[in-house]
């Protein structure tokens, strides 16, 4: 239950700071003790340091200002999409400095997953059922779609799948303009996972990965993500 | 669960002796009107008015406190005032009752004084070990017990439907619904507040019960969720479940942090819920029951090809178009079927699928031959098969052939005897499950013998498919959960230890 133990740490800090939810940073580090796919990042606290993580990953690259308490970052400009050198980096590390009128943790400095599909994968709690799984049509469209689907956690494999049956559109799951089907298995693992996170993870009370890219070759990858908190669990 | 005798439901819905509270001879009062239902469906055993006053009540004799009854009965049946339900439960407690049904309502579902009144009536009998239904419940309707607590009228006799229902009306508004489908229930019970028996607790029961061939259920809200999955995982591969759920009303839920929880209104939670379970969802009572129709009278078809037999194009494009929007699938028909037909067929009828008699050289053959063949198609799951001719068309018919007007209703019976025989015929001496639908009503002679035989017939062929579909959805469910049975649950590989 190493990893059990690593991702309370990692609660238990937040929780220690005043925090509702954990940052992206720190909740994709929670994601990665349970086996899902993120995308490669590093936090950055000067426009040197993010464009020297930038050449590290390789570009293009996104920036993203990183704070427990920016939930929903996209209509507020912290995000820098698709940067493709040095010169673009330096730039939009000022804009978002600039902009954004919080104590930040740092900017993330992530790679750019390439994809145009997107899921969205969740946990809520019930008060009659618990921990329970979400899976969706994701991206800025997910409340437009509200394709969603839900079990309660624990989750096999076959029921897993039986989500991603379920969805309307769910040929969005197969082979698409010359991009592969998605890799059913590292779906269903994730799926798995996130019910995983809700059985034993009690400070966790929502959870949301959103947007949850397909890539051209059908892997996986969390691109954004929400641990929400908990603060009457002991 | 060892056998059905452990449920504590089981001497609810099969007791031998019943001690009744609130019956008098007071024709207008509700546990009058109850005793009343009892008596009239001819319950066997033993019942005991226990009324304050009187020495008789229905011609019964009355006791004046159930202390005083000479045995233990096995029930006692509560319709009293809200206020003197716990003191009667203790008095029954004392006595060394065990089971009870507490139609009274007043408790939790008023509020303020009503919730500190089922407080102290669950604490009652916990300290006696009572298991009840109810409160604010209309009780069990048994109609092979010949026992029906219920207010109203049983009409129709037992069936295969075992119903838990979080709403009275859905069992006693249903009997004569169901009674002209010849359908029934087995055992239905109305489980109120669910103080202590809940909806769970009955879908053992039913999972459990020799005469329930499939279960609905009417819910409103599931109190022990996870139970509720475990439970309906254990009966589906068993026996069918079909869930009529509203309770999407409380729109959005609560405002969540997260996109997943403001997505997570009750309604789609309960969807997929009810596919882990293995239930299937009806959108309506009636459709609930028409699902429980074709799952509890039909061989079970793992497939989902229908055949449709018309005399008429209109019937057969809306049949067929109904099952396209079901999700069914309507193969076409093998070249020895066609062969088969052909010589039974019309020069102006179409050999295809929907197959269109038109108007037919020998009537005969649509009730015998022609079905016959499309039973045996081995491409095909189902026939769907269309019913038009009414007795008045068969009793013309027979006028201009010349028969004698004295002898038409004779004759008219005589062909319904032969049609619906026909078809009863292969029915039974085919597996491929047969589906009717008919813009006729279904109390004509010929539909009214086979529906009391058991052959579903719907009206319109809407219904029809849909619960064609529902039939195959439950293969796939059932199948789902045996599999997931049979691999053990493995952590994903992608996981770290």
């Amino acid at each position: 239950m190493k990893k059990k133990m690593r991702a309370d740490d990692l609660i238990r800090s937040g929780l220690n700071r005043g925090q509702r939810a954990l940052s992206e940073y720190e909740s994709k580090k929670l994601l990665g003790l349970y086996g899902i796919p993120v995308t490669r990042e590093k936090l950055s606290h000067s426009a040197d340091e993010a464009v020297s993580v930038a050449d590290g990953l390789g570009f293009p690259v996104v920036l993203k200002a990183c704070s427990a308490e920016l939930m929903h970052k996209s209509e507020r400009g912290c995000i820098e999409l698709n940067l493709r050198s040095k010169g673009d980096v330096r730039e939009a590390y000022g804009r978002i400095i600039q902009g954004v009128d919080l104590e930040l943790e740092g900017v993330l400095v992530q790679e750019m997953v390439p994809g145009q599909r997107e899921l969205v994968v969740g946990l809520n709690r019930d008060s009659q059922f618990g921990p329970c799984v979400m899976l969706g049509i994701g991206g800025i469209m997910t409340e437009v779609f509200q394709d969603t689907v839900f079990r309660i956690a624990p989750l096999d494999t076959i029921e897993a799948k039986d989500m991603a049956e379920e969805l309307r559109f769910k040929t969005i799951l197969g082979a698409f303009r010359g991009q592969k089907p998605v890799d059913m298995d590292m779906l269903c693992h994730t799926l798995i996972a996130v019910g995983q996170i809700g059985l034993e993870l009690e400070t966790v009370s929502e959870l949301d990965i959103n947007p949850m890219i397909i890539t051209p070759e059908g892997r996986v990858i969390a691109a954004d993500a929400l641990v929400v908190l908990r603060r009457d669990v002991k | 669960m060892e056998s059905i005798e452990a449920s504590p439901l089981y001497p609810i819905a099969n007791p031998k002796s019943i001690a009744l509270f609130g019956a008098s001879n007071n024709a207008s009062s509700m546990g009058t009107s109850l005793l009343d239902s009892v008596l009239d469906l001819g319950f066997e055993g033993e019942i005991y008015p226990i009324h304050l006053k009187e020495n008789q009540v229905q011609n019964l004799k009355a006791y004046r406190s159930v202390l005083d009854l000479p045995k233990v009965p096995d029930l006692a049946l509560i319709v009293l005032p809200t206020r003197l339900v716990s003191e009667t439960m203790d008095a029954c407690g004392r006595k060394g009752i065990k089971h009870a049904i507490v139609i009274s309502g007043g408790f939790k579902e008023v509020g303020g004084n009503g919730v500190k009144l089922e407080k102290d009536l669950i604490a009652v009998a916990k300290k006696h070990g009572i298991r009840y239904l109810g409160p604010n419940c209309i009780g069990v309707a048994n109609p092979r017990q010949k026992l029906n607590t219920t207010f109203m009228t049983l009409e129709g006799g037992p069936g295969f439907i075992g119903m838990a229902s979080q709403s009275g009306s859905f069992v006693t508004q249903m009997f004569t619904y169901l009674s002209d489908c010849a359908l029934g229930f087995s055992t239905a019970f109305s489980v109120g507040n669910e103080a202590n028996i809940d909806i769970v607790d009955c879908m053992e029961y039913l999972g459990a019960c020799a005469d329930t061939k499939v279960i609905a259920l009417y819910i409103e809200g599931i109190r022990r969720g996870r139970a509720f999955v475990e439970m309906a995982r254990s009966i589906v591969p068993k026996k069918p479940i079909v869930a009529f759920y509203i309770g999407g009303s409380e729109a959005g839920s609560r405002a969540g942090l997260s996109h997943t929880g403001a997505l997570a209104g009750p309604d789609r939670l309960y969807e997929g819920i009810f596919r882990q379970s293995g239930i299937i969802r009806a959108r309506s009572i009636m459709e609930l029951f028409d699902y429980c129709w074709v799952l509890g009278s039909l061989p079970m078809s793992t497939g989902r090809r229908v055949l449709i037999q018309t005399h008429s194009g209109g019937p057969g494009a809306e049949a067929a178009d109904a099952c396209g929007r079901a999700g069914l699938e309507l193969p076409s028909l093998s070249p020895e079927t066609i062969k088969r037909l052909r010589p039974l067929m019309p020069q102006t009828g179409s050999i295809s699928n929907p197959l269109d008699f038109t108007f037919g050289k020998n009537l005969t053959d649509y009730f015998s031959e022609i079905p016959k063949a499309l039973l045996e198609e081995k491409n095909a799951d189902y026939l769907l098969f269309y019913f038009f001719t009414p007795s008045r068309r068969l009793k013309r018919m027979l006028r201009q052939a010349g028969v004698a007007p004295d002898h038409i209703p004779e004759q008219t019976a005589k062909l319904v005897d032969f049609q619906s025989d026909a078809i009863l015929r292969l029915i039974k001496t085919h597996d491929k499950p047969f589906v009717g639908y008919t813009f006729q009503s279904v109390t004509d002679p010929l539909l009214r013998r086979l529906v009391e035989r058991g052959v579903p017939i719907f009206q319109g062929p809407e219904r029809a498919a849909l619960a064609i579909e529902a039939a195959y959805q439950y293969t796939c469910l059932r199948d789902k959960i045996l599999a997931s049975a049979s691999q053990s649950f493995q952590p994903s590989a992608h996981l770290p230890a």
